[in-house]
């Protein structure tokens, strides 16, 4: 809190008159209607077949049903759509923040002619609606004979996402001109630069578009759903069909349960690389 | 002035001042090849994955194309004129543009609302933050899942919550309340914004806002005289990006649909039938390319006109401190 001399400054604020009693009370109320899906998504994974059928449903079951979780396993092969999803979301990372770095590494440090349309034109397409692109795509790679393999992603990877790429851009403009230029004195070429120099201390940077993009994939529907056929596809597509009993009724439990391993990754990864994250969007992206 | 072309060098012999300018030349000359051999990536994977895609759309769109068949033929610009003479169409479009209307300021206010809150010096403030943007980043079949549950009619949060109260068991998941599950779902990730909106929050100096304090403002007219003409370039962008991404939807009414499974366009209750869900259904279940194909241009010039038209806006409500010429 900043203390200044003059009474006046002392008086609080806007929010700041609000007793902080107060405002830890509304905190709370806010977090628990935004953790109550999370919640009722548990609670429901431990129900029994005869729990989801009770009316009205219970807030925590009487009987815990740890099995559901094993169902989860085995009722769907939850490895193998695991194993795809991470061996898509691996190597998509990987080739898109390479790619995104050399192009942002490229617009931020090199010159060239038609730059700054250039970099103009990468920043609209940004504003280009996904969707647009997506179904001609397919067909494009259908007649290619490209669907149901994972080439699609490979090609994405190579061709670098705008937005990472203005990622790094924003964050090599950071760096002070002498690295390089001492560098080029001693006859590095740029790729060596890049390479030795600006990759290592873009270190945040890079996490964060890893992250990025391995949870983009990890989560994706869309595409999996359109560009791979059910044996070889993500857990996403997995997810959304998979559990059903013999007669082709959802088992509501057992879709919960499934749910919260799909989603545990994502969880892990968010909990402890939060900390890179927001900064990366502050100190990349709101200031000047 | 660079060194390379410093005065010094015109005292010295010819020689040397002419190696220098050689040099300077020689090395812009090197940059640029070397620039385009860095940016290539995204040259080539645009033009392929962007430019083209975007260029056979169009071209198709002029034909009858059903996605497997040889013989399609052109046929200009009926689709384009079938496309505005179907009532789906407009009501689909109709249902798209009242989502977004909807959604958008409602996530932009309410996550500046909860950034506000959030940049008060409490304890734990990071407990919260992590706890109001972690919906943001669930992926998107599972959202779709733990929502389904929560109106789930007989397993579902909310019944369990009004059975007390002598409330039946309601069915949500159909016509009229599908649709404002579907934006309850949406509004649950505004966290995104939330965190966008913290950080430029952060970056107001809060002794601008105690400088207007003492000068007799309350604390309404400081968040509006100060914070938020700050804050508009901010919300400007959350906004452009939001709606880009409200007018697009189709994923989650397909996941909130009765059946599981994407290929049930059918199955999606009138009241969330989105554009989107509408095109979807024209290339897959119709197997109309060609119309499927024009009415994701339309849906383009559509978006590019209403993003224009939101810039054209800006000029009246968002305040740059700084005209930023880089």
């Amino acid at each position: 809190m900043m203390q200044s001399s003059t009474p006046a400054a002392k008086r609080r604020i806007g929010l700041s008159r609000l007793s902080d009693a107060g405002k830890y009370i509304l905190l709370l109320i806010l977090a628990m209607i935004f953790v109550g899906p999370f919640y009722w998504l548990f609670s429901t994974a431990l129900k029994t077949i005869a729990d989801l059928a009770a009316f009205p449903p219970q807030f925590w079951p009487a009987h815990l049903d740890w099995g559901n979780f094993l169902q989860a396993f085995t009722i769907v092969n939850f490895a193998a759509y695991a194993a795809n999803s991470f061996i898509l979301a691996t190597t998509y990372s990987i080739l898109i923040t390479l790619s995104s770095a050399l192009v942002g590494f490229g617009f931020a440090r090199l010159k060239g002619k038609g730059k700054r349309p250039l970099f103009l034109i990468m920043l609209s397409t940004l504003m280009l609606p996904q969707i647009i692109t997506i179904i001609p795509t397919y067909v494009i790679f259908a007649r290619l004979g490209l669907i149901d393999t994972y080439w699609p992603w490979v090609l994405w990877g190579l061709g670098s996402s705008p937005f990472l790429s203005f990622l790094f851009r924003q964050f090599f403009s950071t760096i002070p001109p002498e690295l390089e230029e001492a560098a080029i004195l001693d006859g590095c070429g740029y790729g060596r630069i890049f390479w030795r120099i600006f990759l290592p201390v873009s270190v945040p940077v890079i996490v964060t578009s890893l992250i990025i993009s391995f949870t983009g994939v990890w989560g994706d529907y869309i595409t999996p759903q359109l560009f791979l056929s059910q044996q070889n596809t993500t857990l996403a597509v997995a997810m959304s069909v998979g559990y059903t009993d013999p007669h082709g009724n959802p088992l509501t439990n057992v879709i919960a349960a499934g749910s919260i391993f799909y989603i545990l990754p994502v969880l892990i990864i968010f909990f402890f690389a939060q900390r890179y994250f927001v900064n990366g969007i502050v100190t990349t992206g709101m200031k000047g | 002035m660079d060194a390379l072309t410093s005065p010094k060098i015109t005292e010295a012999p010819g020689g040397i001042h002419q190696k220098a300018v050689t040099r300077r030349k020689h090395w812009s000359r090197y940059s640029s090849k070397t620039f385009y051999l860095f940016i290539s990536p995204w040259i080539i994977g645009a033009l392929a994955l962007t430019l083209i895609p975007l260029v056979y759309a169009l071209i198709v769109s002029f034909t009858n194309f059903d996605g497997i068949s040889t013989h399609w033929h052109f046929i200009g610009l009926a689709n384009y004129l079938e496309i505005l003479k179907d009532g789906n169409t407009w009501y689909s479009l109709s249902r798209t543009l009242l989502y977004c209307v909807i959604t958008v300021p409602i996530s932009v206010a309410a996550g500046l609302g909860l950034a506000i809150l959030l940049n008060q010096r409490l304890i734990a403030v990071g407990f919260f933050r992590t706890i109001f943007y972690l919906p943001s980043v669930v992926p998107i079949v599972a959202t779709a899942i733990m929502w389904k549950l929560i109106f789930d009619r007989d397993a579902g949060a909310l019944n369990a919550i009004l059975a007390p109260f002598g409330a039946p068991a309601i069915t949500w998941l159909v016509d009229p309340y599908v649709f404002y599950v579907l934006i309850i779902l949406t509004l649950w990730g505004l966290g995104g914004g939330m965190i966008i909106s913290l950080a430029g929050l952060q970056g107001i100096p809060s002794e601008l806002r105690e400088a207007a304090s003492i000068d007799g403002a309350n604390a309404w007219q400081v968040f509006r005289n100060v914070t938020l003409p700050l804050l508009s370039p901010v919300l400007f962008f959350e906004v452009i990006t939001g709606m880009i991404g409200a007018l697009q939807t189709f994923i989650q009414p397909l996941l909130l649909a009765e059946t599981n499974g994407a290929t049930s366009v059918g199955s999606v209750p009138f009241s969330n039938y989105l554009y989107m869900v509408n095109v979807y259904g024209q290339f897959f279940a119709n197997q109309r390319f060609g119309y499927g194909s024009a009415m994701l241009w339309i849906l383009f010039i559509i978006i590019l006109a209403i993003t224009l038209l939101v810039f054209r806006s800006s000029a009246f409500w968002v305040y740059y401190e700084v005209d930023r010429d880089e």
